[in-house]
């Protein structure tokens, strides 16, 4: 294998690592999000629990920046053809998103009930409709994307908006949710206690089953789906456009990796034991446990999903041919290897200094300390 | 193929959200930097004064930054949503430092600004400190990459076209990187942050002062704003003297449009100080002209000139000529990439493709092009000359207006006077605008003056945008102006509210007792 | 032997300051204008707070020395 190639799986595995990072930090906060209507009845409960992401969420938020940078840099007809193609679930993902870093600075500098009852409704939607939109988005990779390119690789998506909101879609959106619910439940019962502990706790249980079901039936699924197998290409790590393969289109093909390869069952294995074990970890109450659990059960998805699609990032439904792979979206070798290097330099540090931020930050989140401290959220 | 109205939706859309993110940004560079000089006296002389001007600007500063790192999520989306063909076509090259921003600079920011908000308590005044200027260096930082893949669009160095992938792939990362364009811009940007943001220190400050409230804060406010002003606004004007340099050299047709200059004139040139541009007539009506003025600006030389409107056309027209062949080129090796003869052809006429991309709009088969639709295509290379011309001038004349204010506000401040001058204190409030406004010209001035291309020469604006329907950009519009407008109103009365609250206790804080009456049973 | 490591760290600083300032002055003259004016800008505001605090001071000062006879 050259170079360039080794690059290519390189970034391919990068990306993997980003999207983990992404689904739990982001999906952390946005599970907050989604359940601090529930977890928190009084409003000092939800600034309580507010403030445990509260020095941590825009941070957080970097890592779904630098996810979509990553894309525009490493794979770039990636991030355009999804980006456009996706068009109005893009719009509403990134408006459900803008209104996040508002509604946590913006929330409590209002006593009006009417004002922060608005604002809880806005950390609702802003923490539920992206992980919705990033659940599906990875069901709609399973199905293929009705695009193709022009002459020059402009590309041209003919489907409507409500075709990426199927059944298979929404399954993986749902399984998004749970997983950045339970996520966002074991923080707040790592950084808050008495009721909001208790509901998180009761949250988390529930969710991981959830995800468990959901995960299965999702497996279960895939075996019905049509995958895609490229059937000729131009050599892996030579430059090429996607206008130059040819695709099969078969039942059942998204396990040939599976099947070709046995050791890879060991990474939706890896999901599997992730939610389970999340699940026996907040029912005995060992938050941290649960944390790290559920940030498995999320490398165990995510990789899941990765290693059915490879080679493809994003196949077309509309002209099979034209589908979107490492080999053909990515960046030339050059730009890979500089990206590489400050990948290498720069991601160690990030979680050098987030780590650092959150030993700064320990400790319990409580009522009076967020009631008398100015600059809390 | 590209429906054109979208194409100008996408435009307007993407200005649209631009400027409204350029209304925070440059704020968030500048009062960091000043968050974390005052900090450093803080620090240094241990008084709880400066510790009290950190945290009431650095409330403001939040306010404030919240709504600038919402509205760049949206810049983010946009490349890919609304210009995909931009996107896979420069990615390669583009895609590189806004990752490179998010590794090195945005994580830094909003990492930090999480403990620099939350974390008085927690760290030591020196630790604090360092995390306050990790901030500034990350906001900034944040800006230089940005500005590093601006400065792409403008003058494309570092790259080649690859006929095996069709697109435009990175030669060089250094040159990208250190980009005379890049470089100009990025300090001129920077620096021209730090100028908003002494504005706004100084403005607010005077508020205080003329109602006598806070003024130990407001004075010493006021000095280190009016310092840290002055020197910012010398640096400013310097680099846009460069940046003006550079451009000349680089992108000579917005240079044309920004002087209005329509017929290639004999060195020294005089400048338009007033006209009135035509674009339909190719004239200007009314101009006031200052002698030798513009060879001296542009080129630092009573001897040097520029090509005016006329010659550039011409040179067009040429160069559309040759890049036919490039586009033709192109097509059969993208239906055959070994195609020998074919590539050949390519390599022949390529520093012309875009060229060739120009006329593709009027002529979608560029060998049966018409001479009235070469014609058509060389006119377009001319930006609209009448809104280049007059940002730029707002945009300087703002900028001398500031030089001059914070002259006068360094004097005063620094006899020690300035609470005393009640008729430059109001002014100081009415100033507050001022440096907003002459940021958003110096956008419009950058963006519209590189127009008909988003990468200058290499790819034409109307290729770039994605093809998407009328519906969806109107939806989309539509969705941004409704939001937007909430948010801005919002932010402009949390603003406002915590302003008048002044420093000591949070706007809303202690008053939600009421909200929480008692503890759950 | 604290002095002493707190040297060698300043020297090491020191050292790859002017090494970055050998390689950006050469190719990216602006980048380095803007290191140096910036912290210029910093410090001459700092400065200009510590002043007022000085003249705060001596006024203070001159005050009450001319209040007494």
């Amino acid at each position: 294998m050259d170079l360039y190639a080794a690059l290519q799986i390189t970034w391919w595995l990068l990306l993997g690592v980003l999207l983990i990072g992404l689904a739990t930090m982001v999906g952390m906060d946005m599970g907050v999000g989604t359940i601090l209507r529930y977890v928190g009845r009084t409003d000092l409960q939800r600034r309580v629990a507010l403030n445990t992401i509260g020095p941590h969420w825009d941070g957080n938020q970097v890592w779904f920046v630098l996810g979509g940078g990553a894309v525009f840099a490493a794979f770039p007809l990636i991030y355009a053809t999804a980006f456009s193609g996706f068009y109005v679930v893009m719009l509403l993902l990134l408006w459900s998103m803008i209104m996040r870093p508002l509604g946590f600075e913006y929330r409590s500098k209002m006593s009006s009930r009417a004002w922060r009852e608005t604002w809880d409704w806005a950390l609702f939607v802003s923490g539920f409709v992206p992980m919705v939109v990033f659940g599906a988005a990875f069901g709609n990779l399973f199905l293929g994307a009705p695009f193709h390119f022009e002459w020059n690789l402009t590309s041209v998506y003919t489907g409507s908006f409500l075709s990426l909101l199927n059944p298979f879609a929404i399954l993986c959106g749902l399984l998004s949710v749970s997983l950045s619910a339970f996520m966002g439940a074991s923080m707040l019962m790592l950084r808050a206690e008495g009721a909001i502990h208790q509901r998180a706790r009761t949250l988390a249980r529930g969710a991981s089953i959830l995800a468990v079901v959901l995960f299965a039936i999702g497996g279960v699924w895939v075996r019905s789906l049509r995958g895609f197998v490229l059937t000729a290409a131009p050599a892996p790590g030579t430059a090429q456009t996607p206008l130059q393969q040819s695709v099969d289109v078969a039942s059942g093909a998204w396990l040939h990796n599976f099947i070709g390869h046995p050791l890879l069952w060991l990474v939706p294995v890896l999901g599997f034991a992730g939610m389970l074990g999340g699940h026996l970890a907040a029912t005995r109450g060992r938050s941290l446990w649960a944390w790290w659990l559920g940030a498995t059960a999320w490398a165990g998805v995510i990789g899941t999903a990765g290693v059915a699609l490879f080679p493809f990032l994003l196949p077309s439904s509309a002209v099979p041919a034209q589908s979107l792979t490492v080999w053909n979206a990515s960046s030339s070798q050059m730009t890979l290897s500089w990206m590489l290097g400050f990948a290498l330099v720069f991601v160690p540090l990030i979680i050098w200094y987030t780590s650092w931020a959150f030993y700064v930050m320990r400790g319990t989140v409580r009522g009076e300390h967020v009631a008398s401290d100015e600059h809390a959220y | 193929m590209h429906d054109l109205n979208v194409v100008d939706l996408s435009r307007l859309q993407f200005a649209l959200t631009a400027l409204y993110h350029y209304l925070f940004v440059p704020l968030t560079l500048g009062l960091s930097m000043l968050l974390a000089a005052m900090e450093t006296v803080y620090v240094v002389t241990r008084k709880p004064i400066y510790r009290q001007m950190t945290q009431f600007w650095g409330k403001l500063f939040l306010i404030n930054f919240a709504l600038g790192v919402a509205t760049g999520l949206t810049m983010e989306f946009e490349f890919g949503t609304n210009w995909s063909f931009y996107s896979s076509f420069v990615g390669d090259i583009f895609g590189a430092p806004l990752a490179i921003e998010g590794l090195m600079a945005f994580f830094m920011e909003s990492t930090f600004v999480g403990l620099m908000a939350f974390g008085w308590e927690r760290l030591r005044p020196g630790q604090h400190l360092a995390v306050t200027y990790l901030v500034a260096l990350g906001s900034n930082l944040s800006a230089l990459w940005i500005l590093v893949a601006n400065a792409f669009m403008q003058s494309p160095v570092g790259a080649h076209f690859n006929p095996a992938t069709m697109r435009m792939e990175l030669s060089s990362l250094p040159a990208l990187i250190f980009n005379h364009d890049a470089q100009a811009k990025f300090v001129h940007t920077s620096i021209a942050g730090f100028v908003t943001a002494a504005i706004f220190v100084t403005g607010v400050s005077a508020f205080y002062l003329l109602r006598k409230r806070h003024v130990d804060l407001a004075r010493r406010s006021f000095r280190m704003a009016a310092l840290f002003g002055v020197l910012a606004t010398i640096g400013v004007i310097t680099l846009g003297d460069a940046l003006g340099f550079v451009g000349a050299q680089a992108q000579p047709t917005k240079l044309a449009a920004m002087e209005a200059l329509w017929t290639t004139e004999k060195a020294p040139m005089p400048f338009n100080l007033v006209a009135f541009p035509s674009q339909s007539e190719q004239t200007n009506h009314g101009t006031l002209q200052v002698p030798y003025a513009l060879s001296l600006l542009v080129t630092h030389s009573l001897d040097g000139s520029v090509p005016g409107v006329d010659q550039l056309e011409k040179d067009a027209v040429r160069r559309i000529h040759d890049g036919i062949p490039a586009v033709t080129a192109l097509k059969t090796l993208s239906a055959n990439p070994s195609d020998a003869t074919a590539l050949q052809q390519f390599k022949a006429h390529e520093k012309d493709l875009g060229y060739g991309f120009l006329l593709e709009r009027y002529a979608p088969d560029v060998t049966q092009a018409t001479p009235a639709q070469v014609n058509q295509a060389a006119r377009d290379t001319i930006p609209a000359v009448a809104p280049v011309f007059w940002s730029f001038r707002v945009m300087v004349a703002m900028g001398l207006a500031m030089l001059a204010f914070f002259v006068m506000a360094v004097i005063y401040t620094m006899r020690n006077n300035v609470q005393d001058k009640r008729w430059f204190l109001k002014l100081a409030v009415w100033m507050i605008p001022v440096p907003f406004l002459a940021n958003e010209a110096g956008w419009l001035v950058a963006e519209l003056g590189r127009q008909p291309w988003t990468v200058y020469e290499m790819l034409p604006t109307w290729m770039s945008a994605s093809t998407h329907s009328l519906g969806y950009m109107i939806f989309s519009i539509t969705g941004f102006v409704l939001l937007y407008t909430v948010f801005i109103v919002v932010e402009m009365y949390l603003m406002v509210r915590a302003i008048r609250t002044g420093p000591g206790t949070s706007p809303g804080f202690g008053e939600d007792a009421r909200l929480n009456p008692a503890p759950e049973a | 032997m604290k002095t002493f490591l707190l040297f060698l760290l300043y020297m090491v600083l020191a050292v790859l300051v002017i090494l970055m300032a050998i390689l950006l002055g050469n190719s990216g003259a602006w980048y380095f204008a803007w290191l140096v004016g910036t912290t210029m800008i910093v410090l001459i505001a700092a400065a200009g707070a510590s002043l007022l605090d000085t003249q705060d001071e001596h006024a203070a000062q001159g005050a009450t020395h001319g209040d007494s006879p």
